[in-house]
């Protein structure tokens, strides 16, 4: 596997908490949501960092009560067409303000990179041979036509701006 | 018309790079053909029966001369000579060569058109009007909102991988000639008591297995409002919407189960929340978008034209077109006048390359090279003066593009069907061909009057047999073609599901049943009274008894 960053965050090295496991003292732990949600005191007692590892199935609400309390979030894709991970990513940045790196786990593509990126997501996991056409993806757009949560303006605001009234003669 | 400038040019162009990568790495095999599928369905590129087949957007139906030119082109180049106009203002071309389809994709872009999610779980081309900024009984156009839409809705980072399909259509006019209340989401252009212009947005409504009349959320939504609306609207969709049988992924499942209020009430909550957030357009960009639409310039003319009266008076065919293919215009001594695709025997929507090129001549001498393409097959000249009508449709009539029909009983809509589809149990496109035979007969058509049929050859309702005043649907019963006969649908700002009359027919008993229905309704009118309007008044048991009666 590869890491695919995509904005250029420090990427967190973190260990998936294995079920019933307790985290080391000042571990690195991702967690499965539901458990964060339920019992989650001793843990964040214990761990030094934790993050959610969140399926796309979560409703973005119930990721309230947690969201102060993580540093990452992992968003895992059961498949590359279950479009509620942009979503996910989105809420997080949009209605809950969060900062911390959101990776993108699960069987994306490539041709998903920039997609990822607008949507909020930092890293992406993906296998090693794949790497260059994700970074290559990564290129292919010079500009769009909606502003995102990165802080990338969309195309409509550009042109009304001096700098954009340059490019578009 | 819009025109690209250099960041609309600059997309357009990435995007067939990239496609031209994802072709190459689909053919080294670096891409699987499921993860290929959905890239290659975003650029429209469907693998069908025979060959691949490639949907290119005509975005809102419009069309310039240029363009119209490169589509016959296209069908001249890389396919066999002719194209298919679709009900939702796309042109698809059925033997393209996978590898072409880059090369394709390029030439389009270079008369500012494109293939970009003409298919996938995405937010499909945005439909309207075909006589959009053209007609006398509109508010105001909607093509410059569409254009918005379709600039916003383009690689969406968030909506682009949907539940299901997304097709969102927009009327300017009274008279819903978009069938807006058959779509995901339907906009209806107005005028508030200020003078604001804005829209009644209306969601849920769909076809395909389980036909759903859209239903209002909202009566007025001011223009700087619109894209937050919509990013709320999908993004609701986006989350809730189901995605464990693609049967039930439409919006219209979600709204049904929710409940259009429960519905309204987590897009207006989301909404609150969005709407100051820079996704809607400065006012200069929609002022900009607005002046690509300023109406042409048209002297004024006068409506009373000898030569036209005198032609009419002696050509009872001219006579039929001029009372059937146009319109009354904005502007006095001008029409919209349809072309109709549907020659009587032949393939509804279809055109070769000729005569695209002619259409294309056409618009330059007659109608500011301007084309519009309808939801209805047919291709419309949105700007003709009337005193040049005689000339226009004798060029049309000498082409084979002349048939007086538009909206009379040989009008069809007709999916493509088996002889093209992968999706079809039934062929469509030869039950058109029979019924358009059977009542080739001019004065008998236009005794009849306004008659809507539709044809699907599947329950995929590709051509609207829910909406159709008489809907045909092809169905696969022990591996023999069947057709079940429904009527009573209509996809115009009266909206209504069509109902089945009774048990299917082979393709001889349907054209049978459906000349009997034609005969009840003309022994059963009343003064003036159409077909629709006196089947509702009617009721299903009067048509019933002499379709199935003699049984």
């Amino acid at each position: 596997m590869a890491l695919i960053n995509l904005t250029g965050i420090q990427p967190i090295d973190y260990t998936a908490l294995a079920d019933e496991a307790k985290p080391g003292e000042g571990e690195t732990i991702a967690v499965p949501v539901a458990q964060l949600i339920e019992e989650n005191a001793d843990l964040f007692a214990t761990a030094g960092s934790v993050g959610a590892i969140i399926g796309t199935e979560t409703p973005f609400d119930a990721l309230g009560d947690i969201v102060g309390k993580i540093d990452f979030a992992v968003i895992e894709f059961p498949a590359f067409g279950d479009g509620r991970g942009f979503s996910l990513a989105v809420r997080l940045r949009k209605d809950f303000g969060f900062k911390g790196e959101i990776r993108a786990v699960g069987p994306v593509i490539p041709d998903q990179a920039l997609f990822l990126l607008r949507a909020g997501f930092d890293t992406v996991e993906a296998s090693g041979e794949r790497k260059a056409a994700f970074e290559a993806a990564l290129e292919r757009f010079p500009a769009f036509y909606q502003s995102d949560f990165g802080g990338q303006v969309s195309v409509a605001h550009t042109r009304h701006s001096a700098e954009g009234q340059r490019k578009a003669s | 018309m819009y025109a690209y400038d250099t960041f609309d040019h600059a997309l357009v162009n990435a995007r067939v790079a990239e496609f031209r990568d994802q072709v190459d790495r689909r053919m080294t095999g670096e891409l699987t053909e499921e993860e290929f599928r959905p890239l290659r369905l975003m650029n429209g590129l469907y693998l069908q029966l025979h060959a691949y087949m490639l949907r290119v957007a005509i975005p809102y139906g419009t069309l310039s001369s240029v363009q119209m030119r490169k589509l016959a082109h296209v069908a001249r180049r890389y396919d066999k000579g002719y194209g298919h106009f679709t009900t939702r203002q796309n042109i698809q071309y059925n033997w393209p060569k996978l590898s072409e389809t880059p090369d394709i994709l390029q030439e389009l872009a270079d008369v500012e058109m494109h293939a970009i999610q003409t298919s996938g779980n995405c937010i499909r081309n945005v439909t309207t009007d075909q006589f959009a900024g053209a007609t006398a009984d509109e508010v105001a156009d909607p093509r410059p909102y569409a254009e918005l839409i379709r600039q916003w809705s383009s690689f969406h980072p968030e909506f682009s991988f949907l539940p299901r399909k997304f097709k969102i259509a927009i009327t300017g006019a009274q008279e819903d000639r978009a069938a807006v209340k058959w779509h995901d989401i339907g906009l209806v252009v107005k005028e508030n008591k200020e003078g604001e212009i804005g829209f009644e947005v209306l969601a849920g409504g769909g076809m395909g297995r389980t036909p759903v009349i859209a239903k209002t959320m909202r009566d007025f939504l001011p223009v700087k409002d619109l894209l937050s609306y919509l990013e709320a609207m999908l993004r609701v969709y986006n989350e809730q919407g189901r995605r464990d049988n693609k049967y039930k992924a439409r919006i219209k499942i979600l709204v049904e189960a929710m409940g259009v209020e429960e519905y309204t009430r987590q897009v207006e909550e989301e909404w609150e929340k969005i709407r100051h957030i820079p996704i809607d357009v400065p006012d200069e960009e929609v002022a900009r978008i607005k002046s690509f639409f300023a109406p042409p310039p048209l002297a004024v003319l006068s409506d009373e034209v000898a030569e036209v009266d005198d032609l009419a008076a002696k050509n009872f065919i001219f006579k039929s077109w001029l009372a059937n293919n146009t319109g009354r215009h904005k502007v006095p001594g001008y029409v919209n006048a349809t072309i109709s695709l549907k020659p009587h025997g032949g393939i509804p929507g279809d055109a070769s390359d000729e005569q695209m090129d002619l259409v294309a001549d056409l618009a330059d001498a007659f109608s500011q090279s301007e084309i519009r393409v309808s939801h209805e097959q047919n291709l419309i000249l949105p700007h003709v003066a009337r005193k040049d009508l005689p000339a226009l449709w004798a060029k049309l009539d000498a082409a084979g593009l002349g048939t007086p029909n538009a909206g009379l009983l040989t009008d069809i809509i007709a999916c493509p069907g088996l002889d093209y589809c992968s999706l079809a149990n039934t062929r469509s496109i030869p039950i058109a061909q029979t019924i358009t035979e059977r009542f080739d007969d001019l004065k008998r058509l236009m005794d009849i009057g306004p008659l809507k049929i539709k044809i699907s050859g599947c329950i995929n309702s590709c051509g609207h047999h829910h909406a159709g005043h008489i809907g045909i649907l092809g169905v696969d019963r022990k591996g023999t073609e069947n057709y079940q006969l429904l009527l009573g649908g209509s996809g115009a700002e009266d909206a209504s599901k069509a109902a089945i009359l009774g048990p299917g027919f082979d393709e001889h008993g349907i054209v049978d049943a459906v000349e009997k229905v034609v005969a009840v309704y003309l022994g059963e009118r009343e003064d003036g009274e159409e077909f629709l309007a006196a089947y509702r008044r009617l009721g299903p048991d009067v048509f019933k008894e002499a379709v199935y009666g003699s049984h």
